[in-house]
């Protein structure tokens, strides 16, 4: 019989009470992990932008438009490697309430500056130049409607109407595209922005912003500064920013999430670390003469540390890993319905690998005051005690 | 009758009274309970916070008129001539001087800088004309005075003013190379336009390049059944493609959607929580019942029975869920009630609310705790109504 099986069999020694303490602790890492993963797709944004991309949006508001020949003459400053613009079309399928993230841009350069980011077929690269009526639809929003390539689909906008008033537009789906790399986010939807400049009733030659790669990050400022100069005491001034920082932003505005989540994270964590921590220190005292007899039979006092230590990291880890195997369950349940607020929401690797660490200094502190307890026992005490 | 009642009373004392020889897992028993508590009523009075903010902002006898399928403020687009058939409709009222009360109102937005983090926010920047400040419930100015028509000068609402910097009585503020000044605070009844910065409509038509059109108009109707024949109007109009709403209930709508969610997270982490801190009571519980095994066979033996030792192990889980629940409850008061936040709201603006504890809420927090007391007590007060007496005296 070795120590592993000796702290095994203490840990279960009462099964109601090690079940219960698992339950907690599966639930505190259930918790961490949901939370955890939540926070970091609802960030996504800002990890998936490299530092050499730049947007350029109005100085007065992101929401307030900049002329389509800004588009030339950013293009043209010496720095920009790849650019193209953006027009927000305020999309959704059949009723309001089925939302859909649609821009208008221009198809080749928009192909060009998401090449890092999305998988394109040739041949849904050459149809999305060529048909003016076709839109790119990314795959996730193709499953979400049921949609395939070559499908007749309507469109209604609640910004704009077409000179004709309809606030519905008639697109063809030419092709879709797949993600490159996790962090990317295909529920999106692309339409050529002369034909969407030319129907819609006002607004026009107007677009919303400009995204841009700099030949490298040394640039960055340097062509920063020239764009906000040129443009500076014109009708329409911009704010040059990393798409990093804008990301940020606009994540920061819904308020802070991080610190809502590190509450009631730590919440958790405080329940459960007090509930189990008070729990070991019982079990060792009723064992307190077993202990006194592991000591007599030679056992040393590092050898009765490490036992009892064992104990509380193990059962740390028999709660947390099915803890983290529910977080996995509820993350893939609610993927889809949260697909347009947290579009790349996952468990991922090292969010799982810190709730592990997470799961050992967690046994240890649980273990710590009984173990030294145990430790520093006096044979005669623990075999006089009752 | 009695007899029972006074085994119960006898029972519950001793047990209460050697809540101290357990004291440890008894208190975290209490703090597991109060945190979960805590946390659910934190997420509860941030959703009841800010869905009463918005959903009280609304009037039922003043009209809302967007675009169609417009679903907010700052998607919609109304043509001058929409506003006027619009202003000449049936079921508006009208004041003394025989002129409809409407509001055709620019809603922009325009950035500023949060107080608390420094960083940007997008701010709502609304164009009114002279009849609009007086569409809205209590409106007052708390410091400064009120813009003058057709000159550069705004008004800003007094929860905007707190939360966001850069927009403080006298100081100059710039759009597009034109100053503006900030002349007047305003307040408007903790309403979701404390949260907006107000002009001259005509002046930002021009400054924007809007000239030509507004994205809403407000009337204040005859009454709130008016609505309906206003609606019947616009709808018969083949040139108003127009939604028209109470405001009440455009509100409605623009609130329930945050704070559904807040709400939706709020519950499902509460109640998980709960069963952790579920898991601690039962722990708490039995082995209560575990170091009482003694005293439970010594009370059997002379006569007690098994529904008193029942009742009394109930009663002290329930007690310590109710401290906790209690504890919990007060603590979300002194930290979270009248906690000022901002975030999005359907305009891609930021709206100013407070965090508001209510009885009702409180109410549910307790429950969810006695609930956690009732369960993590019932097994084991039956194992010790159970326990046979031989067992105890010897255990």
């Amino acid at each position: 019989m070795n120590d592993l099986v000796l702290i095994r069999k203490n840990l279960f020694r009462r099964k109601l009470r090690a079940i219960l303490m698992m339950v907690s602790i599966l639930i505190a890492f259930a918790i961490f992990g949901v939370l955890a993963s939540f926070e970091r797709a609802f960030n996504a944004g800002q990890d998936r932008a490299t530092p050499d991309r730049l947007v350029v949006l109005n100085k007065i508001n992101f929401t307030q438009p900049l002329p389509i020949s800004y588009y030339n003459r950013v293009a043209a400053i010496d720095g920009v490697a790849q650019i193209t613009h953006f027009s927000w079309f305020g999309g959704y399928y059949q009723e309001p309430r089925n939302f859909i993230a649609a821009f208008a841009v221009d198809p080749q350069n928009w192909m060009k500056l998401r090449d890092s980011d999305f998988v394109f077929s040739p041949e849904a690269r050459a149809a999305f130049i060529r048909e003016r009526t076709g839109v790119l639809v990314g795959a996730r929003m193709m499953e979400k409607w049921g949609w395939k390539v070559g499908d007749h689909i309507p469109i209604s906008s609640s910004v704009w109407s077409q000179k004709n008033g309809s606030h519905a537009w008639d697109f063809i789906i030419v092709g879709s595209f797949t993600a490159r790399i996790p962090q990317a986010d295909t529920n999106v939807m692309l339409m050529g922005y002369d034909y969407f400049n030319e129907t819609r009733s006002f607004g026009k030659d107007l677009i919303n912003w400009l995204a841009l790669r700099t030949t490298s990050v040394a640039a960055n400022e340097r062509v920063t500064n020239a764009i906000d100069g040129m443009f500076a005491n014109s009708p329409y001034e911009t704010t040059t920013d990393s798409e990093k920082a804008f990301n940020k932003a606009f994540a920061a505005q819904l308020g802070n999430i991080a610190l809502i989540v590190e509450l009631v994270v730590g919440a958790a964590f405080v329940t459960i670390l007090m509930i189990v921590g008070n729990t070991m220190v019982m079990t060792v005292r009723e064992r307190t003469r077993e202990i006194g007899v592991l000591k007599t039979l030679g056992f040393s006092g590092g050898r009765i540390l490490r036992m009892v230590l064992g104990e509380s990291i193990l059962l740390a880890l028999l709660g947390g890993l099915p803890g983290l195997g529910v977080a996995l369950l509820l993350i893939t349940r609610v993927r889809d319905s949260l697909m347009s607020f947290v579009p790349t929401l996952s468990l991922y690797p090292d969010i799982a690998a810190a709730a592990v660490g997470l799961m050992v200094v967690f046994g240890i502190i649980t273990g710590l005051v009984p173990a030294l307890n145990a430790m520093r026992l006096n044979i005669v005490t623990a075999l006089g005690r009752s | 009758m009695r007899s029972i009642f006074l085994q119960i009373l006898a029972v519950t004392t001793i047990n209460l009274k050697s809540l101290p020889q357990r004291l440890w897992l008894s208190l975290a028993t209490v703090i597991a309970v109060g945190l979960v508590v805590t946390v659910l009523l934190a997420f509860l009075s941030m959703a009841n916070g800010f869905r009463r903010t918005i959903a009280d902002s609304g009037a039922e006898d003043v009209a809302v008129v967007l675009r169609s399928g417009a679903v907010s403020e700052i998607n919609s687009v109304v043509l001058r001539d929409q506003v006027r058939l619009i202003e000449d409709g049936p079921g508006i009222a009208r004041g003394p001087d025989g002129k409809p009360q409407t509001s055709a109102e620019l809603y922009l937005t325009v950035n500023g800088i949060k107080r608390s983090t420094g960083t940007k926010a997008s701010l709502p920047l609304r164009g009114l004309g002279p009849q609009g400040p007086a569409l809205r419930r209590g409106v007052v100015m708390t410091a400064g005075r009120m813009f003058n028509p057709g000159s550069n000068e705004i008004i800003v609402g007094r929860a905007l003013g707190k939360e966001f910097e850069g927009f403080e009585l006298d100081q100059t503020v710039t759009f597009n190379n034109t100053r503006w000044t900030v002349v007047g605070i305003f307040g408007a009844d903790g309403s979701v336009f404390e949260s907006e910065i107000w002009a001259d409509l005509p002046v930002l038509q021009s400054l924007f390049k809007r000239a030509g059109s507004v994205q809403t108009v407000r009337a204040r109707l005859t009454s709130p059944a008016a609505i309906e024949t206003l609606r019947a109007y616009s709808d018969t109009d083949p040139r108003l493609k127009l939604d028209v709403m109470s405001e009440a209930a455009y509100f409605a709508q623009q609130a329930s959607n945050t704070s559904d969610l807040i709400q939706k997270l709020g519950w499902p982490l509460a109640i998980a929580m709960a069963f952790g801190s579920l898991a601690g009571a039962l722990n708490t519980m039995y082995s209560s019942v575990a170091t009482r095994a003694t005293e439970i066979a010594t009370l059997r033996a002379i006569g007690f029975g098994g529904f008193s030792t029942f009742i009394g192990t109930m009663v002290e889980s329930l007690i310590l869920a109710a401290v906790g629940g209690v504890i919990g409850a007060a603590a979300t008061y002194l930290v979270f009630d009248g906690f000022t936040a901002s975030t999005m709201g359907a305009s891609f603006s930021q709206v100013v609310f407070n965090f508001q504890l209510s009885p009702r809420l409180i109410g549910q927090g307790l429950l969810l705790a006695l609930v956690v007391g009732l369960i993590g007590g019932l097994f084991p007060a039956l194992r010790a109504a159970r326990m046979p007496i031989v067992t105890g005296l010897y255990g």
